[in-house]
């Protein structure tokens, strides 16, 4: 059976792209045959994210409207064998996307013997929010450690628990997860920013991580390559960790500890 | 081609009887109208979910010549209220009602009131969770918020609506004819509105609103009090310059004090250890 995963905010720019990118190259890594979808039509980004921006021929619209197969649009990622990108369209708009199309797209997907596909959802709570959860069974909410982006976290928390399949059918309701993003453990020490307990606390859904600020997302978008793929990165392992709890395995939290840089490096430029 | 027999039945009339709401209309002013519904429903539109009304007149404050019905009527049906009839109208104000599509009811039509349970003082139930009730989880906030189907008990009252899931921002719960019980909370920018008393096990942090018919002796009890607006009977409450340090991310309880014209909500700590 394939698990479908949405990752959504409400928010927009907190870092759903990246995390569906980084997340789904960590289940293929793992030997799982993933699927990522980019719901985000018009507004493409995932292609980009993935670097497979110049090899796209049809996307989700071309496929939920039967003018190509998903075959034929699926992209096999650059770097992994197990990872399969599915874009958006850039020329339509999201009204082109039905729930069937997109049931249709799903099940085919099962068929072709996906372990993992996800979702990676559009920012807002409109109609490609609402079909990139609709068929869920788990959703990772990522939030920033910020009232806002809190807050409308917690909006789309009650359009999942009240819009997905799960829901209106009564069946088990989709499993939740927080992930928090763009932390900075020396802003929380300095009263800032919330902090991930924080987040927690006002969201009440368990923790699957927290994903420190860094320069090196921006270089990784740059480079058309997920961020966990660079090595040595505090980024990548921070979503090593999320997917190795994604998997039931235990793992500390880790980069949530503010350390005060010694002396030397604070005279010679530690932050 | 329809059966012979069946020509004289494609319509057919019988009795029934339904249980319908009053709404007893003091001013036919309708700007007045329309800011006293404001004051009392916080804005909410659909409240009354098309819920079909008698509207009655006898407690009138003046006697006017004529009444704006479109007006009136367009304002009610914006909160979703559908007035079907009047009764206690002055004579020369009928024919205008009925040409508004509203029927004038004769006294005899109704059979005894039954006192509806926002008219009686209400104990609240003791702190542990009230009796099992049906539980809900909260509905989207497009649809109209729907309170449980079961019929109503002999003394008119309506089973208590228990939510045993954290409230999310923009949904919003109403317990129509009864009581309100939270199991985990609410978040800010949910609304919850109960005819009867709310109870919150969990952080109380979005609108509360008790006594949505008028019921002055409805409460709001929390184990985790801080609100962006409580209401009682319409007379509300918001927190610009903070919650109060006695009350806040504490145990508390607001109640409406005073008599009629004059209340004011009491918002006191609770100390049930």
């Amino acid at each position: 059976m394939a698990r479908v995963i949405v990752i959504t905010s409400g928010k927009g720019g907190v870092g759903k792209t990246t995390t569906s990118a980084s997340i789904s190259t960590g289940l293929a890594l793992r030997g799982f045959k993933t699927a990522v979808i980019d719901f985000d039509v018009g507004l493409r980004n995932l292609d980009l994210i993935m670097g497979c921006e110049r090899r796209v021929v049809y996307d989700l619209i071309n496929v939920v409207n039967g003018e190509a197969n998903l075959n034929q649009a699926l992209i096999k990622d650059k770097h992994c064998d197990n990872l399969f990108i599915l874009p958006a369209s850039q020329t339509r708009d999201k009204d082109a996307l039905t729930e069937e199309g997109v049931e249709k797209v799903l099940k085919d997907l099962e068929h072709l013997g996906f372990d993992y596909i996800l979702c990676d959802s559009p920012a807002g709570i409109e109609r490609g929010a609402v079909m990139a959860l609709t068929f869920a069974d788990e959703a990772i909410v990522v939030s920033n450690p910020e009232v806002s982006s809190v807050r409308d976290s917690d909006r789309i928390l009650g359009i999942l628990q009240s819009k997905s399949r799960r829901a209106i059918e009564g069946r088990e309701p989709v499993k939740e997860h927080l992930l928090v993003t763009r932390y900075s453990p020396k802003r929380v020490e300095d009263g800032e920013m919330l902090s991930y307990k924080d987040v927690q606390e006002l969201l009440r859904i368990p923790l699957i991580g927290v994903i420190p600020e860094s320069d090196d997302v921006l270089q990784a978008s740059n480079q058309g390559t997920p961020a966990i793929h660079l090595k040595d990165s505090d980024v990548a392992t921070a979503y090593l960790d999320v997917v190795a709890r994604f998997l039931d395995e235990d793992r500390p939290l880790r980069f949530v500890a503010y350390e005060k840089p010694g002396l030397l490096k604070r005279l010679f430029g530690g932050k | 081609m329809a059966d012979a027999s069946l020509q004289g039945k494609l319509i057919e009339f019988k009795g029934a009887s339904l249980a319908v709401m009053t709404a007893y209309v003091r001013e036919t002013d309708a700007v007045r109208l329309a800011d006293a519904l404001h004051m009392m429903l916080g804005g909410m539109p659909d409240f009354f979910a098309g819920e079909p009304a008698i509207l009655d007149f006898s407690q009138l404050g003046n006697s006017p010549d004529r009444v704006d019905w479109t007006a009136v009527l367009s304002l009610l049906r914006r909160y979703q209220l559908q007035p079907v009839g009047v009764r206690n109208l002055d004579e020369h104000l009928q024919e205008g009602a009925r040409r508004a599509g509203l029927a004038v009811l004769r006294a005899e039509s109704f059979s005894a009131e039954r006192p509806v349970a926002a008219a009686q003082p209400r104990t609240p139930p003791p702190a542990p969770a009230p009796a099992p009730a049906p539980t809900l989880s909260p509905t989207p906030v497009e649809a109209a918020p729907q309170a449980p189907a079961a019929a109503p008990s002999d003394n008119g009252l309506a089973p208590t609506l228990v939510v045993d899931r954290p409230l999310r921002s923009g949904q919003q719960v109403y317990a129509k004819g009864g009581d309100l019980v939270l199991l985990a909370g609410m978040s800010p920018g949910s609304e919850i509105i109960a005819d009867g008393s709310i109870h919150c096990y969990g952080p109380l942090r979005g609108r509360a609103l008790a006594g949505a018919r008028g019921d002055t002796s409805a409460r709001i009890f929390s184990t985790n009090f801080g609100p962006e607006l409580v209401s009682i009977a319409g007379v509300y409450r918001t927190f610009e310059r903070g919650i109060p340090q006695t009350v806040a991310g504490r145990g508390a309880q607001v109640r409406l004090t005073g008599s009629d014209n004059l209340h004011t909500l009491e918002i006191t700590p609770l100390q049930y250890d």
